[in-house]
Formats: structure tokens, C-alpha cells, sequence
């Protein structure tokens, strides 16, 4: 039996996290809880349903997903006005409703598949790699959750000659992380706050494990892309910025890339579909975009300030 | 990767810098976009005109020729008529032009050409009149004024031509066998009621040997003639060739003499000396060879004009324009005789001279038209030189800024993209693309080269293809390919073969083939699907090469063949077969429908056997109303689908177009050439639709089928779930090569996709990525904020519009309200 994991997307032709045109595998399960987070989809380890009320055609017209499960339910409650979204108690996650459904009413966040069925998937696209400077990427979640699976694929790219990117939080112990170095081209990790209460209550966890992680990432050698989200009211003080350069100076080696990303308000159609709520809140609002778009600018220009290869978004060539 | 070619030390020098970025999505957007005063002028000009006006002066004029000419064979008939009507056209000079030459009427007015139909034009003249269609002008499109002394005149005109037009000829001759599938099963209206157009003339003949070489061919014809033992047709055809060389002589005359007279009255010095120069211009190109830049643009702009005034089909082309213009520029910027910035701004005012090209369109022909322009103005650059190397020069970039500093409709782009071509030219061509006006269109130059030696065409040859129209490749100069010929409508006619060849009220239109519900197997299926296929491309081929001998008899173009090798060598018209490459282009309309509604028929009824054949022939008929179940699993993930990469579905689609090649290419048509099949379907695919009933891929009765190669969406619903890079790998699973009339493949981008340095870096090597893998043409949308809103007003409408999210990419119109503003917001952004 080959190794299985929880994927959650497959997605072809991505271009911003890594060079290139790459296909990007997102992998189930985080043990952050970063509020902003636009896959709220990822974060359950285990195989989820995703309902999509609107979608449904009816149970008289279908009931596909009735018949399918074994206990006879749905998570869609059938009313005389229209469909809506229930909560099914006796649900054994066996997502057989979602095999069901024709209509992606109701569908499975993760699917489970064995390493060489992934491979499958990305030998398609062999020949944009190629002509591109591309490869393969691994995302979350966070990928260290399956870090068994997730070191079977990256081998097996290798294998094919396909160059590797792995994006993780690094919320991990160093000995797993270490078995990622010899079998990844380039890491893109992110610093969300130096201030670890601060950190700690925007994504549920402390910073330590991850710095210390990153440090470590650094003197290998290895090539690696630093990533700030920046959220206004949460971390984009000119303080935090600071902090974050001078942790990113100490480093043995520096990054290839300092990328800056603007929060995007997203995924609220999917922390619906789960039957969450947006955690940022329903009311938290952006700053307008101009305004917003300066003080990103702002923000980069004080990391250029101490020489770092500082960048707003992350559509910019990586050059190793 | 692309980028590791760049070397700066062999950057063009034209007035822009091979890497300018005029941004990403920008279409409509900016202002003055030339930097000449002037063009911006003429664009301002050119974009307020929306509504544009008829002229009957040209059609007056044939009528006069007709009656005075009558007893002429008619291919002298014509030269004379063409010839009388260029003698006493009234002709203008505007007060921007630097080029001169109008098509038999001012500038945004339609010429008629009632020798190729007109009684149309009356019919909808009266219709509007009674209430019955919308007036010219309130057209939703193609909007005219036609004024009452217009209305007079088309009436008087069409009075005359009754039964002398050719639409009317072509009805008489065609046979009820051939008629019954037309407007069905194949839509030929497009050489019913015109002229055949889709040919690319021998512009570098011309411009290296002036009009004066062509008279003197010509004549040592005729001094060569030996009667009694030559054919006495050849000598009429000669004769009438002379004609048409003092018919284009006339024409710059004219127009020199014009503006000889302008300057005389012009108190503005520096218009007066444009003036002059104008008049020199056309005075020497009238008989001689250009000797400069300026010369060579007006001859060649001139000399297509004399093409559209002798035929009004469309889709002439304007050639390899980098390849013959490109010696101009050396040797002028060499001599000092012009400024980089001169010629860069007649490339622009040419451009917009093509876009005050008019010609008026029948109502239904609007209601599916992509634009009120002439239509098919092709103009390539790019490619490689006979031996194979690369051809790109300063030109080739002029071009594509001309683009970005007009930004309309004309000319048609194409980008003949090679290995061999520069790192320099691959990114002046997407950083034009990333503009969004979905140019220039990019060929893979390498596989429609080896297209073409399948046929046939020699190597050298083969290299200088150009796209013609849309995207047909041939060889300039030496072709005669009816591109455009014919439009196959494969999804009517699969709906035929599950219906026992009968229409939806019982007519028995086509070979009775069964039932669906009678089907007991898979095979069964494809066995009448490939009867019906070939009944109706017989009938098709048929009725193609009947129209084309009727075009022979009556409208015989020997302007034209002066400069279609051999012509003018063999004695005989090009529209007759005196071309060394004669081909005939019918399209397949809706490869991706047929392809689903094969892999429904064979996964769910005759493989799971879900559900049976009754009942998809029954939900059919009841257009899928009550059976929503079974509507639901032809539109879901669960049944294979084309477009997807998947092997199933790309094999279906693959035995489809093979069915129809099999059955197009290589069968003889009326020139002594051969048929080649084409994969496009430009808009037609909607009207393809109408006369359909609900199909077994999900689509509702009268719905549009798929466009080109593209998969299919039907009410909608995307089948393509996988996106971009499935459907280039689906499609270049199939032969490309082989559909020797061209394809075409859209793809639309957002801006977010394709800004940026990775983005361009991306873009280019995702078609480096695709040629490689065998795909033959792309074109591209990079959206709009005005797309994209109107996707957010008009979800329906837009339901394959990909957009480039954050972490992934998603199809717009599923994204929540918040999302599709940012994204909307986003296009202006530039990181």
C-alpha cells in the first residue's frame, strides 16, 4: 500500500508561489488559526463537507445525496421554501453525499490520494516546467501536518527531475523540518508578528517555534522566500516592520525575497459553505485602496531602507 | 526559459523600447495613446464615428458599365466596369491623410456592390419602413443612416439588377438537394451574397516592380498571342488584365492630381508640402516603383483598395508587411530620406485608414458580427525567411507599437511566433497582448509550416505562409484558398443521426440512420453519426463547388490575378483556378458539443447504463424539462467532458475531428485544387445553434454550440472544470496539423494573471509551453474593468471567465460580491 494524503486542491498553472508556471498541491490540516485566512477549508486535518445550498436542484428532482448515505441523511435540509444548510448529528465523514451530488452542492474538502495518483496529475503538465522554470509546489494547510506524504511526493519529483517549492508556516519540530531540506529547491515560510502574544491571538499560536525554525532554515543554505502578510490593524505598524528586518538581519544567510502580501478580504463564501464564521468579523473593514496601497509601499520602502530585496505583492521574478 | 535569450546588444531600434509595458488590462482606458498629434486626431475621429452612412455612387457607376458593356465577355465586362467606375468616382483627400485612397466612397461609407446581391438590401429598406425591422440607424449594431435619397437609389438599383446578381444566380443553379441543407446543416450565405476576399496578394512583387512590370507582362502576352492556335480566352483574359493595370494607374493619378490641386490651395505651408508629397507619391507609384517608405505604404494600402473596389469580399490581406516594407526602412534611415518617427506614424495612419473601411451587413449577419469594419483586415509579421532564418526587423516592431498606440479593431494581428525569432520580439508581442485588446493573435509559425508541406506546398514556399482572415495560412501571392467557404454545422447533423435523419416535425431531411432510442450499442451510435457525416459533407462540397463555378462565370477578378501567381502566366482568372494553390476551407462548427454529447451517450447509457436510451432521446425532445436528474449528471464532473485532459473525452474529440478531416481534405474542388478542413467558428456558433434542438451534452434547444476548439458551456455551466493548461493539453492531444484551414483558440486572462515582470515571463512561456506541445494559434483576453463589471452585472454571460485569485485560480462569477470588487479594483493596480 503506498502512502495516502488529504488533499484538498490540486491546482494547475499557478505562478505566485514559486518561478515559473508550477502546479500547486494544497495539503489538509493546519494547527495555526490565523484569522485572516482565506482557505478556511484547510484547516480540519480530516475530510470536511462544503455546502453550497444555492447549487442544490432538489430532493424530489435528485435526492442522490439521501440515497447515498449510509445513515440516510443530508447536510442539506430540505424545507418548503428552498434548501438550506443543516447539520447532519449521525455524519461519519464517509463524504459519500459528495460523491453523490452532481451538482457541487455538497462537496468534499480532501480527497484522499496515494503519492503516485499527485503524480499523475503533475507529469500533465511537464512540458510548461520546462519551458517556464517551474515545477511543483506544496501548500496548505500546512504541509508539515502530513509531513510523511508530503516527503514521499517531494522525493518522488525529484525523481522525475521536477524542481520542488514547499510553503509552510514551519510550526514544526526542527527534525521533521530538517528531512524537507536535501528534497526542496526553494522554501517560502512567513513572519506574521514579532510580538508573540500578538501573534498568539491573531493565529492561535506563538512565534518562537517559528523563528527559531526560520533561523535554522537560514543557515542551511537554502534558498528561501520570506513572506508578510500585512493585515492593517494587526501587524502593519512601522514597529512591527522594523522588528521584522532587523530578525531578518541576524539571519545567517538572507532571503531571496522579501515579499510584502495585502490582506484581500477572501474565502467568506467558503467559511459559509462550512457553516463558520468569517473571523475577522462580518464588519472588519479594509482600509481604502489607495490608502491601503501607500502604506504597503511605505512599509516596503522601510524594509529597502535596511537593504532587504523588499517587494509589494508577489508577482516578481525569483532569482536564485 | 525565454528569458535567458535577451541580449540587449541587439535590441530594435524603433521609437519604443522592445520591453515597453503599456500595462496589463488597460484596454479603453487610456488617452492619447500615440505619441502623434495627428493619429490621436484620427482615432478621436475614427471612434466618435458611430454611425456610418451608404454611398451608391460605386453601384450608380456598375449599372452605367453594365448597360453600356453588355455584349463584353464578362471578364472584360468587369475590368471596364471597375475602370468606369475608379474614372468618375468623386475621390477626397482628408485633411489629416499622409496616405491617400478611398474603396469607391468616403471614408466610414459603404460602397454596394449590387453585381454580388442588393435585393436584400431593398427587402430590409421596406421591412424597416414597415415597422418590421429596426431602422439603419437604430440598429443595435452595424448602425447606418441611409437617407431618403439612398433609399431611392437602392431601389431603382435593385429594381435593375433583379435576376442579374449573383446571390440570385447562385439560388437559381444550386440543386434542391444542395439547398436543403443549407442555413441547416451548413451556413453558406457568406459567398451567396459576396465576393470571395480571403486572398493575400503578391505585395513584394508589386512594390519591388511597380504597375508599369504588370503592363508590359501582360502585353508581351498578348504581342506572344498566335491566333488560330492559342486559346482565345487566355487573349480576352489578357486584355482585360490591361484594362485593370490602367484602371490602378488611373487611380493614383487621380488621387495625385487631387492633391496637387489641394496644395495649390493650401495657405499652411506644412500641409502644402504634405500635400506635395502626397501628390508626388501617388504620381510615381501610379506606374512606377516606390522608392521610399511613404511611396511603398501608399502603394500598398492603394493597391488593396483597388481589391476591395473590384470584390467586396473581406478578409484581404495585407501580407507580411515587416518583410516587404522592411528594406524601406534601412535604406531610408541609411539615406536620411526619413525619420523612425515619420515611418512609425504612417503605419498608424494606415491602421486607422482600414478601420474608415465600411461594409453593410444584412440584419441577421449584425445580430452575430463582430464589428461594422471591413472585416478580416489580416496583417502578419514575425516568422522566418525562406532558408528557415529568422525574419524579425525593425518593422516587425513598429507594427506591434502601431497597435498599442491605436488600439482598434484594425488591422487583424498576427504574430507569426518562432524558436528562431528573438527574446526581444516574444516580449514586444505579449507586452502588446497584456494591453487587452485581444491582439495580436500568435501563430505557432513552425506547425502551420509543416501544415502546408502537407499539402503539398514547397519548403521555401511554406516558410513565407501567411494567416489570412482569421487564421488561415497559405502561401501570398500564389493562393486562392475560400477560406471562408462554408461552415459546418457537425452538432445538426449528429442531432440528425440520433433522429433517423428527421427534423423535430417529422420532415425527413437526411438518410434514415435510426432512432436513439432504438440504438442498442456505442457503435451503433458513431455508425449513424459517420452516415450522416458524410451525407451532409457530400451535399456541403457540392453546393461549395456549384457557388464556386457560378462566382467564376460572373464575377472574374483580373486585378487580382495580376498579382496572384499564375495568373497572368497560365491565361487564366484567379477566380477560375489560375492560381498555383487552389483550396477550398469549410470549418467544423461545435467540435467540443459533439465530443460531450458522445461521451454522455456512451458513459452513462450504453457503459453504466444509468439511464436509457429513451430516455435521453425523450428528455431531448422535452428540451430536459422533467428530466432534471438526468440534466443534472450531463453537466456534472461525474460524465467526461472535453477540455479536461482527460483521455476519454480528448479520444472522442479526437474521432470527430478525424471523422470530419477524412471526409474534407483532399477532395477536388472547382479550381482543380483540393478542400482542406478548418476548425473555427469565429461567431457562428451561435446562429449554428438556432436550428439545433437540446443535445445530449446538457445544451437547451437553440442555444449556442462550442466555439473553435474550445469545450463547451451549455446554459452556461462550464464543462472545463480544470482550467488552462487542461484545455491546451486537451487540444494538443488532437492532430492540429492536419486542420490545414486553421483553428483558433481563445483564452482569456485576467490582468492580475499577466502583470508584472513574472507575469510576462509567464504568459510567454505558457504558449512557448503549448507550441511545443503541438497547439497551432491562441488569442487572448486580458479583462477589462469593464469586462469584469459587466461579468458582475451579467453572471450568465461570463461564466468562463478565469480570474487569477490569490493561492488559486477561480472561474469569476463563482467568487462572492466582496471578491469580485477587489478583483475589479485589482486591474488597476500595478505592482
Amino acid at each position: 500500500m503506498s502512502t495516502t494524503g488529504i488533499v484538498f486542491n490540486i491546482q494547475h498553472m499557478t505562478v505566485h508561489d514559486g518561478p515559473g508556471i508550477r502546479t500547486e498541491v494544497f495539503l489538509k490540516g493546519c494547527p495555526m488559526r490565523c484569522r485572516w485566512c482565506s482557505n478556511p477549508e484547510s484547516l480540519d486535518p480530516k475530510r470536511e463537507l462544503g455546502i453550497y445550498p444555492s447549487k442544490c436542484i432538489g430532493k424530489d428532482k435528485c435526492g442522490l445525496c439521501l440515497k447515498a448515505c449510509p445513515k440516510g441523511g443530508s447536510p442539506l435540509i430540505f424545507t418548503e421554501d428552498g434548501v438550506i444548510i443543516g447539520s447532519n448529528e449521525q455524519c461519519l465523514r464517509c463524504m459519500s453525499c459528495a460523491s453523490a451530488c452532481l451538482t457541487h452542492a455538497i462537496k468534499a474538502w480532501g480527497d484522499v490520494m496515494t503519492v503516485e495518483q499527485v503524480m499523475k496529475e503533475i507529469m500533465d503538465d511537464r512540458v510548461y516546467y520546462e519551458s517556464s522554470g517551474g515545477g511543483m509546489t506544496l501548500n496548505g494547510g500546512e504541509v508539515m501536518v502530513q509531513w510523511e506524504f508530503a516527503l514521499e511526493l517531494l522525493a518522488a519529483c525529484k525523481k522525475e527531475g521536477i524542481s520542488t517549492c514547499v510553503e509552510s508556516a514551519l510550526l514544526c519540530s526542527r527534525e521533521i523540518l530538517e528531512k524537507f531540506i536535501p528534497l526542496t529547491d526553494i522554501f517560502y515560510t512567513d513572519i506574521k508578528n514579532m510580538d508573540s502574544a500578538a501573534h498568539s491571538y491573531w493565529s492561535g499560536a506563538g512565534n518562537e517555534q517559528i523563528l527559531d525554525n526560520i533561523r535554522y532554515l537560514s543557515s542551511t543554505g537554502i534558498s528561501f522566500v520570506l513572506r508578510i502578510p500585512v493585515v492593517p490593524q494587526v501587524n502593519n505598524t512601522e514597529e512591527n516592520i522594523r522588528k521584522t528586518a532587523e530578525f531578518i538581519l541576524e539571519l545567517e544567510n538572507p532571503p531571496v525575497q522579501v515579499q510584502l502580501l495585502p490582506y484581500k478580504k477572501m474565502g467568506t463564501e467558503k467559511y459559509a459553505s462550512l457553516g463558520r464564521p468569517y473571523p475577522m468579523g462580518e464588519d472588519y473593514n479594509m482600509l481604502p485602496r489607495q490608502e491601503w496601497e501607500a502604506n504597503l509601499k511605505e512599509l516596503a520602502d522601510i524594509m529597502r531602507g535596511y537593504g532587504l530585496p523588499a517587494v509589494e505583492g508577489s508577482n516578481h521574478i525569483i532569482r536564485r | 526559459m525565454i528569458s535567458e535569450r535577451v541580449q540587449k546588444s541587439n535590441a530594435p531600434q524603433a521609437i519604443e523600447p522592445f520591453d515597453k509595458t503599456w500595462g496589463t488590462g488597460v484596454s479603453g482606458l487610456d488617452e492619447n495613446i500615440s505619441p502623434f498629434p495627428r493619429v490621436n486626431r484620427l482615432l478621436e475621429r475614427t471612434k466618435s464615428t458611430t454611425v456610418s452612412t451608404v454611398d451608391t455612387q460605386r453601384a450608380k457607376l456598375m449599372k452605367e458599365a453594365y448597360e453600356k458593356y453588355a455584349a463584353q465577355p464578362q471578364v472584360k465586362k468587369i475590368a471596364l466596369a471597375i475602370n468606369h467606375v475608379v474614372k468618375n468616382v468623386d475621390i477626397h483627400i482628408d485633411e489629416d491623410d499622409l496616405i491617400a485612397g478611398e474603396i469607391a466612397a468616403p471614408y466610414w461609407a459603404a460602397p454596394l456592390y449590387p453585381e454580388f446581391s442588393i435585393q436584400w438590401l431593398k427587402e430590409e429598406i421596406d421591412l424597416a419602413e414597415a415597422g418590421e425591422l429596426p431602422e439603419f440607424h437604430e440598429r443595435h449594431n452595424d448602425k447606418y443612416f441611409v437617407t431618403e435619397e439612398n433609399r431611392k437609389d437602392i431601389r431603382e438599383l435593385a429594381a435593375w439588377w433583379d435576376g442579374k446578381s449573383q446571390d440570385q444566380m447562385i439560388r437559381a443553379e444550386l440543386s434542391d438537394e444542395e439547398k436543403k441543407g443549407s442555413g441547416i446543416c451548413y451556413m453558406n450565405d457568406l459567398y451567396t451574397y459576396n465576393g470571395i476576399g480571403h486572398v493575400c496578394m503578391d505585395y513584394a512583387g508589386l512594390i519591388q516592380n511597380g504597375y508599369g512590370y504588370y503592363r508590359k507582362k501582360v502585353q508581351a502576352k498578348l504581342d506572344a498571342f498566335r491566333y488560330g492556335h492559342d486559346d482565345d480566352r487566355k487573349r480576352i483574359f489578357w486584355e482585360a488584365q490591361l484594362i485593370a493595370v490602367d484602371t490602378a494607374s488611373t487611380y493614383f493619378r487621380r488621387y495625385g492630381e487631387l492633391a496637387a490641386k489641394l496644395a495649390e490651395e493650401c495657405s499652411d505651408e506644412v500641409r502644402k508640402a504634405e500635400l506635395l508629397r502626397i501628390s508626388f507619391n501617388c504620381l510615381n507609384v501610379s506606374e512606377k516603383a516606390p522608392r521610399d517608405f511613404w511611396e511603398a505604404i501608399q502603394l500598398w494600402q492603394g493597391a488593396t483598395n483597388l481589391i476591395l473596389i473590384e470584390s467586396n469580399g473581406h478578409s484581404v490581406t495585407y501580407g507580411r508587411f515587416d518583410q516587404f516594407m522592411g528594406p524601406f526602412y534601412k535604406n531610408d534611415i541609411a539615406n536620411g530620406t526619413l525619420t523612425r518617427e515619420q515611418m512609425q506614424e504612417l503605419i498608424e495612419l494606415s491602421f486607422i485608414k482600414m478601420d474608415t473601411l465600411r461594409k453593410i451587413r444584412n440584419y441577421p449577419e449584425t445580430a452575430i458580427a463582430s464589428g461594422i469594419g471591413w472585416g478580416g483586415t489580416a496583417l502578419n509579421v514575425g516568422g522566418v525567411d525562406a532558408e528557415g532564418n529568422d525574419a524579425v526587423n525593425e518593422v516587425s516592431f513598429m507594427v506591434l507599437d502601431a497597435h498599442a498606440h491605436t488600439r482598434i479593431t484594425n488591422p487583424w494581428m498576427g504574430v507569426k511566433l518562432s524558436e528562431k525569432n528573438p527574446k526581444e520580439f516574444w516580449i514586444k508581442t505579449f507586452n502588446v497582448c497584456r494591453i487587452g485588446t485581444g491582439e495580436p493573435k500568435v501563430y505557432n509559425d513552425d506547425m502551420y509550416f509543416e501544415s502546408l508541406v502537407n499539402y503539398g506546398v514547397p519548403v521555401e514556399m511554406a516558410r513565407g505562409w501567411v494567416g489570412v482572415g482569421c487564421v488561415e495560412p497559405e502561401v501570398p501571392g500564389y493562393t486562392y484558398g475560400w477560406h471562408d467557404a462554408d461552415y459546418y454545422n457537425g452538432t445538426k447533423v449528429f442531432e440528425l443521426a440520433i433522429n433517423d435523419g428527421k427534423l423535430a416535425d417529422g420532415t425527413q431531411l437526411g438518410p434514415q440512420t435510426g432512432f436513439l432510442k432504438d440504438m442498442k450499442s456505442f457503435d451503433e451510435v458513431k455508425a449513424a453519426f459517420e452516415t450522416q457525416m458524410e451525407y451532409w459533407t457530400d451535399r456541403m462540397i457540392s453546393t461549395i463547388n456549384t457557388m464556386d463555378r457560378v462566382h467564376q462565370r460572373n464575377h472574374p477578378l483580373p486585378y487580382l490575378s495580376l498579382f496572384i501567381n499564375d495568373c497572368t502566366e497560365s491565361g487564366v482568372d484567379v477566380s477560375a483556378g489560375g492560381a498555383r494553390f487552389n483550396f477550398t476551407g469549410p470549418q467544423l462548427v461545435g467540435l467540443g458539443t459533439i465530443a460531450d454529447c458522445l461521451c454522455a451517450i456512451k458513459q452513462l447509457i450504453f457503459e453504466e447504463r444509468l439511464f436509457t436510451p429513451e430516455e435521453m432521446q425523450q428528455a431531448l425532445a422535452d428540451n430536459w424539462e422533467g428530466h432534471d436528474l438526468l440534466h443534472a449528471y450531463v453537466n456534472s464532473d461525474r460524465v467526461h467532458h472535453y477540455g479536461n485532459d482527460d483521455d476519454y473525452a480528448d479520444e472522442i474529440a479526437k474521432y470527430v475531428l478525424e471523422t470530419y478531416c477524412r471526409m474534407i481534405e483532399h477532395r477536388p474542388n472547382a479550381r482543380g485544387g483540393e478542400f482542406r478542413p478548418g476548425v473555427y467558428s469565429t461567431s457562428i456558433n451561435v446562429p449554428c445553434g438556432y436550428p439545433v434542438g437540446a443535445t445530449p451534452d446538457g445544451r437547451c434547444a437553440g442555444e449556442p454550440v462550442s466555439d473553435c476548439l474550445g469545450p463547451c458551456h451549455p446554459q452556461g455551466i462550464s464543462h472545463d472544470v480544470k482550467g488552462p493548461l487542461a484545455i491546451a493539453n486537451s487540444l494538443s492531444k488532437l492532430n492540429q496539423s492536419r486542420i490545414a484551414n486553421g483553428v483558433i483558440l481563445n483564452w482569456k486572462f485576467t490582468p492580475e494573471t499577466v502583470s508584472g515582470e513574472a507575469g510576462l515571463e509567464n504568459f510567454m512561456n505558457l504558449f512557448h509551453g503549448y507550441f511545443a506541445k503541438g497547439g497551432l494559434q491562441s488569442q487572448f483576453n486580458v479583462v477589462s474593468r469593464d469586462v469584469l463589471e459587466s461579468a458582475k452585472a451579467k453572471p450568465k454571460d461570463y461564466r468562463d471567465l478565469m480570474v487569477r485569485v490569490a493561492g488559486y485560480s477561480a472561474y469569476f462569477t463563482e467568487l462572492s460580491p466582496d471578491l469580485q470588487n477587489d478583483l475589479i479594483g485589482r486591474t488597476e493596480l500595478s505592482f
